[in-house]
């Protein structure tokens, strides 16, 4: 016990250094606090770890003032992951629909973008701009991290 | 004849009159004759127990009427009271039968004796002898078990609450019979010099039949079974009337006829208060039938008067009358109050039943759209009856709970333990009472409809609507202004020291700190609701609106079987009263033939049968069998034995009498 006691007086933080952040236009209307739900309209689960690894304990998105909220009656802004595939085309214009106005879209790694390595395949609605308005998109596949945290700087502006 | 008497000789031509009527007249006619008969039987009562009430008096003598013993009835002013809360609740209850009996039973039986009941439960209080008592006593009995049976031919299990109902209201009646025997004489009035033991066996039997009448636990076991199956205004009249007479006939025995008495009396009165309030409330809270939820919630209610008939008589004990006057107000008070909501839950809820062809919990809701006034009804007495201002159960409890806390400092070392654990008890009762009324009302009457019976119920006809109206009507008035009942209540408590709460709008406690207006605490309750909606309404009239489906996880359509049914609501209750409880579950799982990993089908069964039933009854019906079983060996069918019998019998008593004289 004592050990580990010492081993964190030691080590201080250990925390990423804050991203430098971007003051957007996307912040006005919601006044520094943004309500975020999340929808997999059809991702491979890399876009959820990064997503998650943001909001985990190294990059710490909740101190920007973003907080994940499980019902988009709660939230201000949708993070939208994966190609959105013919099956979940409907449920993500009926979220969307859900959230009371302001609201963001973020469509968050390559294929939410522009489908990436599965456009044109069968089961394959679209990119998430073919179905929503886009705010704000973040590129890589998987996106970094510190890119997530960035693009939720920009939606809260602090 | 004063007009005490003249009314309930009113209600009793009436009532002959109407049974004369339905035995005339076709099938068409006979349940108005029989609702009118029952309410204006009801209406005479009711004036008769307001005239007693206020002080007139009468007597009548039968001499010839039984044999050896004649008939005998007097007014009295706890009679009186009685006389007039049953009354009450038969007017209701008799228009409600008008349209009610026309779609369910138009038998003769099933329409002679309504008026029979309501005219038999008028004339227990006013019974001045024993005997007169017994008579009426096992004549509400009776035609109460003949109306419980009307729908006997359509529902198998009517016959098993009757006979659950017949064979526990004969043992209460011998219980009855035995005690008032053993006060060795026939008159009810008070003043008689008994022995402590013998006085104590005389209160313990009374308790026993009165008790196991109000439906105390653990001899409560007939009414949830028999209050669902019969017909509602039948079961409101049960349920709302009849059990009064069992606290009536403690509080006359313990108080009248033995004079008060020991404290242990007091102290098992209140126990059984207690238990009842307690087990009957969560047995209501983890029902999914709608009737039977109401059924324990009757003995909720009455162990909730029995808690202040028992503190009364402690208070009376050490001496506090004021105490005693507040307490016993409480009861009586609370007897109103449940006569008032649960005519009006009992007959909503059977309206409902009718309707939706359903008592199942689980199957009904979304009557709100088909049934609205029958909703509102429900709603009202739900409100009533769950001890939150401004329903009527409200004033009662928060007398009774004052009665206990303010008695605290008087009771003795005794008072000091049983006391606090009461009013626990009550604050206990009153919560999961509130819990089970959202559940019977949130589902079966709110949401959306969870079987085609539900869906397609309509609205009750304008008679049934106008019983369950004047049941409402009472609801209000004993809700927002007790006062008005107050005095009649001093009276019947038979304080000497004077009323023990005081005032018409603002309820005062004479002797002791507190008062409540539940008037004005609903004027400012509707104030405050009021502004908040005009703030709700005012504030967002800035900003942009938008109509936005519901929200369903963005799948498909919302369905009834996503809602919270009646067993869901009380699961969590349930886990935490497990211990109480026992609940039995049930898995049945189906394996396919191939492969016992791969499953078809599982089957899953949860019930809460009532524990002290399984416990207490079944080894006594065991051991019934058993003997039944052993005496058929005496009778096994042979005419050679038989006359062996009758020859052994003669022989022995020719020897008995040879040798005796």
């Amino acid at each position: 016990m004592l050990k580990l006691w010492r081993k964190i007086r030691a080590h201080g933080r250990v925390a990423e250094p804050p991203v430098p952040g971007r003051r957007g236009p996307l912040a006005a209307g919601l006044r520094g606090s943004v309500q975020i739900r999340h929808v997999d309209a059809g991702s491979c689960g890399g876009c959820e770890v990064e997503v998650g690894t943001a909001f985990g304990p190294v990059y710490d998105a909740e101190r920007y003032g973003a907080r994940m909220v499980a019902s988009p009656r709660h939230a201000d802004a949708l993070l939208v992951t994966g190609v959105v595939t013919r099956n979940m085309a409907g449920p993500l214009r009926r979220t969307y629909d859900a959230v009371p106005a302001p609201r963001l879209v973020v469509a968050v790694g390559d294929c939410a973008r522009d489908c990436g390595m599965l456009a044109g395949a069968y089961g394959v609605s679209g990119a998430v701009r073919d179905v929503l308005p886009v705010n704000a998109e973040i590129p890589g596949c998987p996106p970094r991290p510190e890119d997530i945290v960035a693009a939720i700087r920009e939606m809260t502006g602090r | 004849m004063s007009l005490a008497g003249s009314g309930l000789v009113l209600a009793v031509a009436v009532a002959s009159l109407a049974c004369l009527a339905v035995l005339a007249l076709p099938a068409r006619f006979r349940p108005a004759a029989a609702g009118a008969g029952a309410a204006l039987a009801g209406a005479g009562g009711l004036v008769s127990g307001i005239a007693m009430l206020s002080g007139r008096t009468f007597t009548v003598a039968l001499p010839g009427a039984l044999p050896l013993s004649g008939l005998e009835f007097t007014a009295g002013r706890l009679s009186g009271y009685f006389v007039a809360v049953t009354g009450a609740v038969a007017i209701p209850a008799g228009v409600y039968a008008i349209g009610y009996a026309r779609h369910a039973g138009t038998s003769r039986s099933a329409c002679v004796f309504l008026p029979l009941f309501a005219v038999s439960m008028l004339l227990v209080p006013v019974s001045a002898t024993a005997a007169t008592l017994l008579l009426c006593w096992e004549l509400m009995a009776l035609t109460s078990l003949l109306l419980v049976l009307a729908e006997h031919r359509r529902r198998p299990e009517v016959a098993e609450a009757g006979r659950w109902y017949a064979v526990m209201t004969h043992l209460g009646f011998a219980c009855i019979l035995a005690g008032l025997m053993l006060t060795g004489g026939g008159s009810l009035a008070a003043g008689r010099h008994l022995s402590p033991a013998l006085a104590g066996t005389v209160f313990v039997l009374a308790l026993i039949g009165f008790g196991s009448k109000a439906g105390a636990v653990p001899l409560h076991a007939w009414l949830p079974r028999a209050h669902p199956e019969a017909p509602s205004h039948v079961s409101a009249l049960m349920s709302a009337a009849m059990v009064n007479m069992g606290v009536y006939g403690i509080v006359r025995t313990g108080f009248g006829l033995l004079g008060g008495g020991a404290r242990w009396w007091w102290l098992l009165v209140m126990l059984l208060g207690v238990v009842s309030s307690l087990y009957g409330i969560l047995q209501a809270a983890v029902s999914s039938d709608l009737k039977r939820l109401l059924g324990y919630s009757t003995t909720e209610n009455m162990g909730l008067v029995l808690t202040g008939v028992g503190a009364a008589g402690l208070f009376e004990d050490s001496g506090h009358r004021m105490l005693a006057g507040l307490a016993l107000a409480a009861a009586l008070l609370h007897v109103a109050g449940h006569a008032a909501f649960k005519t009006l839950l009992f007959l909503s809820a059977g309206s409902a039943a009718q309707r939706a062809g359903t008592r199942d919990l689980d199957a009904l809701g979304g009557l709100r759209a088909g049934m609205p006034a029958t909703t509102a009804a429900f709603g009202w007495g739900a409100l009533a009856a769950s001890a939150l201002p401004p329903g009527t159960a409200f004033v009662s409890e928060w007398l009774l709970v004052q009665a206990l806390i303010h008695g605290l400092r008087s009771g003795g070392t005794i008072g000091a333990v049983v006391l606090p654990a009461a009013v626990a008890a009550v604050a206990l009762t009153a919560g999961l009472a509130v819990a089970t009324f959202v559940k019977a009302f949130g589902t079966g009457f709110l949401a959306r409809p969870r079987s085609d019976g539900a869906a397609r119920a309509t609205e009750a006809p304008a008679s049934m609507l106008a019983g369950m109206g004047l049941a409402a009507a009472a609801c209000a008035l004993l809700a927002l202004l007790p006062g008005i009942v107050l005095p009649a209540l001093a009276r019947a408590a038979g304080v000497a020291a004077g009323p023990a709460v005081t005032g018409l709008v603002t309820l005062r406690l004479s002797g002791a700190a507190g008062e409540l207006s539940p008037l004005l605490l609903t004027l400012a309750l509707l104030a405050v609701m009021m502004a908040a909606a005009g703030c709700l309404r005012a504030l967002p009239g800035r900003r942009a609106r938008r109509a936005a489906r519901l929200w369903d996880c963005g799948s498909g359509p919302l369905t009834a079987r996503m809602e919270y049914t009646a067993t869901s609501f009380a699961e969590p209750l349930q886990r935490v009263f497990d211990d109480v409880l026992a609940p039995e579950t049930d898995i049945d799982v189906t394996h396919l033939d191939e492969a016992r990993y791969l499953v078809t089908a599982v089957q899953y069964r949860r019930m809460v049968p009532d524990r002290i039933e399984h416990r207490l009854y079944r080894p006594v019906l065991a051991a019934v069998r058993a003997w039944g079983t052993a005496g058929r060996r005496l009778a096994p069918g042979s005419v050679h034995r038989y006359l062996g019998y009758g020859f052994c019998a003669v022989t022995v008593l020719l020897i008995v009498l040879a040798v005796t004289r």
